[in-house]
Order: structure tokens, then sequence, then C-alpha cells
């Protein structure tokens, strides 16, 4: 694995200004270039990136970077996430009715969160835009609504809790760049259309029955077949 | 409606797009903390949401955006925000970690306000359209008060058990009822009591008189 994660630490000091932002928009999430043996261990994952090779950080995967970011507390990393994730976010929130201005901001806001929590990414407990979204929703009721929205713990204390027939099961690697290709395009139209509204319109599958006026089994089996492509295809590759 | 005491995956979906209120949200993230095979699909529907943040077309951030953001890791934001993990020994066991932002040291922290007989409340939240969150507890062996809804009523067993007709709920299962749920009347099973974290969107309506009396008072 150390062929994957190494690096020069004097990359550390890479200045922001050399980064390209054209090279950062061409990296993609499809790069396949995970590490199998992230453990959550920070000085182990230390032990395997002191490979001798040279490799700037526009030569990382997104994920990578956020180790670095994560470990290192790195801005060059950080930058090239920020160039490629931030118009994202910026776009994503317009559509949720932000206007320009506070889409900018709160794209900003969503970034230096990034920042913050980078310790707490973990890639095989999530997809990096996954994680994203979640950082980038919460924001956004947090401002609209003045409402912190719960949380799911998955990898807290609460494990005791869980039925016994569904206690830890390993750790399901889903981290694959197959996977990472868009689920949306296995979608139909009908199915579409309520992901949408859930989605951008902030309207829950009551609310969007009302909207289109369908009823609710409708919404209701648009949205369990939506689950049952969501569900294959994480499947196909776990 | 479920009869399996799980949340119905268009629940999930909501959960994930943001668009359930507190009540909801946090029935449903207690709920969760429960059950791995809704938290993977949770991740799904989680995953088709950062699919369309990717699928977006990239808005161009304003020219200083990337400056701006990183004076603010400068200014003291750079800090990570340390997740705060106190040692299992201090952890509350006795509730879903989501409640702990109400229950900080769980259940021992509850006020409970007198209901009926057998039976106390606390409020932990109240939106502007009625909606309400808040836990029960009822003594083994106590029938709730017949009720019809006008919304739609979620409640998650904490502790204890009880059933309805049939159904019979435990730690962790979920009872969705609403409007077509008419008389609807738990029954708590012999022994400990039952704790349950209710979501009520619309006022209840009991239909014994001194329970219609009692309603106002209790303020559900």
């Amino acid at each position: 694995m150390s062929d994957v994660l190494t690096q020069d630490v004097t990359a550390d000091k890479a200045t922001v200004g050399a980064i390209n932002s054209a090279a950062a928009n061409a990296f993609s999430l499809t790069k396949h270039g995970l590490t199998s043996d992230y453990d959550g261990k920070r000085a182990k994952r230390g032990d395997i990136m002191d490979g001798n090779t040279h490799s700037s950080v526009s030569d990382m995967t997104h994920e990578q970077l956020m180790v670095k970011i994560a470990d290192d507390r790195d801005r060059a990393a950080f930058a090239v996430v920020f160039d490629y994730f931030a118009p994202r976010v910026k776009s994503h929130l317009m559509k949720m009715g932000l206007n320009s201005q506070g889409a900018e901001d709160m794209a900003q806001d969503v970034l230096v969160i990034v920042w913050q929590k980078a310790f707490q990414f973990d890639p095989q407990k999530a997809k990096l835009s996954t994680w994203i979204f979640r950082i980038a929703r919460n924001k956004f009721i947090d401002l609209t609504r003045k409402q912190k929205y719960p949380e799911v713990n998955a990898d807290d204390h609460m494990h005791n809790m869980l039925a016994p027939e569904e206690t830890d099961k390993p750790i399901e690697q889903m981290q694959d760049a197959e996977i990472v290709s868009s689920a949306l395009e296995h979608l139909n139209e009908d199915q579409r259309k309520v992901i949408d509204l859930s989605f951008y319109k902030e309207m829950s599958h009551s609310q969007i029955a009302e909207h289109l006026s369908l009823p609710l089994g409708t919404v209701k089996s648009r949205i369990r077949l939506a689950f049952q492509v969501l569900r294959k295809k994480m499947g196909d590759t776990i | 409606m479920t009869h399996t005491g799980l949340l119905p995956q268009e629940w999930l979906m909501d959960y994930a797009a943001g668009s359930l209120n507190e009540a909801h949200a946090m029935v449903v993230a207690c709920h969760l903390q429960y059950h791995k095979n809704l938290q993977d699909d949770l991740r799904a529907a989680e995953d088709l949401g950062g699919d369309l943040l990717m699928s977006n077309q990239p808005e161009k951030m304003a020219a200083d955006s990337l400056d701006k953001v990183l004076s603010r890791l400068d200014a003291g934001e750079a800090e990570p925000i340390e997740v705060q993990r106190s040692t299992p020994s201090e952890m509350p066991t006795d509730v879903p970690a989501p409640l702990q932002k109400y229950l900080k040291n769980g259940l021992s922290d509850c006020k409970w306000r007198i209901m009926g007989p057998g039976m106390r409340q606390m409020k932990l939240w109240s939106g502007e359209k009625g909606e309400c969150l808040w836990l029960l507890k009822a003594k083994g062996g106590t029938q709730i008060p017949v009720h019809d809804h006008k919304g739609l009523e979620m409640t998650l067993i904490l502790k204890g058990s009880y059933h309805v007709g049939d159904e019979h709920y435990t730690p962790g299962l979920l009872e969705m009822a609403d409007q077509d749920h008419h008389s609807h009347q738990p029954v708590i099973d012999e022994g400990e009591d039952c704790i349950c974290l209710v979501a009520t969107e619309a006022p209840i309506k009991i239909h014994s008189l001194v329970g219609r009396m009692l309603q106002p008072l209790i303020g559900l």
C-alpha cells in the first residue's frame, strides 16, 4: 500500500499559489487510490506515508488530500479540495434556494468545517462527496431553520444498543471507484422528480404527494424503488 | 404504516434530504442508532445527496473566496473541532446518542410531569404548527387512554415495552399511528416502566371526558 500514499513531507510547505486550480479540477472522484489498511489510527497511517517517491498534492486523490489535511494541517492540500468542492457546494446551495451571495458565504462556511472536521472523515465509512453533502445539509438547516439537525452516529458507543443479530459486521469496503459513478443515472424520470423535490425543496414525501397531486402510496413506491436501485448499486460492489 | 416496528424507507429519504422537522428528525436519528440495516439504507440515501452535489454544474466562487477561507483558518477557526469524547463510563447508555442534546446525562436528567394515572411526560421541543417532541413514562400495566390522531404519532420505545392489539413494541422499535388508527390504545406490559420518545404533529384527541378535561393541562 505504501506506493499509493507516498509523499514527500517537504511538499507540505508547498504554497497555495503553487496549486493550479485547473489541475485540481481535473481531479476526479473516480480516481482510485485508497488504501485498504486505513484503520482510523493516525500513527499507523503516518507509518505508511514514509515512502520516498516525490509527489505533489496535485497527484493525490481527494481522499488522500483529506488525510494530509487531517494529519498535517496541509493548506496546499486543502486548497485543492476547496477548488474542487466549493463551487459544487455553492451550486447545490443555490439549487436549494439561496441567492448567489448567500450560497457563496455558506459554501465558505462549509469548507471551513471540512478543514476543522477533516480528522473525522473516514473513507471506509463514507464517500467524501456524501460527507461534504451532510455538512452542507446540516449547515443549511442550521442557518435557515435555526435547527441543529440530529445526527446519526453510526460509529459511536451506542453499538451496545444494536439488536444482537445486527451487531458488528465487518466494515464494508464501499469506497470503490466503480460505485462513485452516480446512482442518479439509474433512476427513472419519475423517481428523479421525487428525489429533486426531496433534496432541493426540502419536501417530505407527504408534501411531495400533495405538490404533485399524486396518491401518497405512489410517492412512497417511487422512493422505495429508488432505494432498490441504490442498495443494488451498493450491494454489487461490496 | 409500519407493522414491523422499523422506519419505512420514504422516511429515511426525508431524513437524508433534510426535510424533517426537529421532532421527526430526532425520533428517526434515535431509532437508527438501534438498527445497522437502516443505517446502511440511510448511507445509500445520503450517497444520493452526494451524487446530486457532484452532478451540479460548478458555480464560480468569488475571486477572493479561497483567501477569505484561508484567513479564517488563520484567525483561530483553524483548530480542529475536538469530538467531545467522554470515557465510556461517563456516557449515558440509557438513551440513544442524539437524545443527549436534551438529556446530557441520560434519563437521570428527566424532569417528569404528571400526565394521568400511571403516566408522566416531559416536553422536549415544540414547533410552530403544534408539532411536539416529548418523552412518555408509563408504569407497567397502564392502559394509555383511548385516543385518535389528527396528524401522525411516532413512538420510539426506549425502555420497557407495550402492545397495541397483537403488535408488540420493544426497545428500538417504532410505532407509527396516524388518523387511520382510530381508537388507538396501547397497553404497557406488566413489569418495568415503559419510556418512549414521541413525536406528535397535532394535539391528540383523548376520548374520555376526564382525558379531555386534563388535556389542556398536559399540553400535548
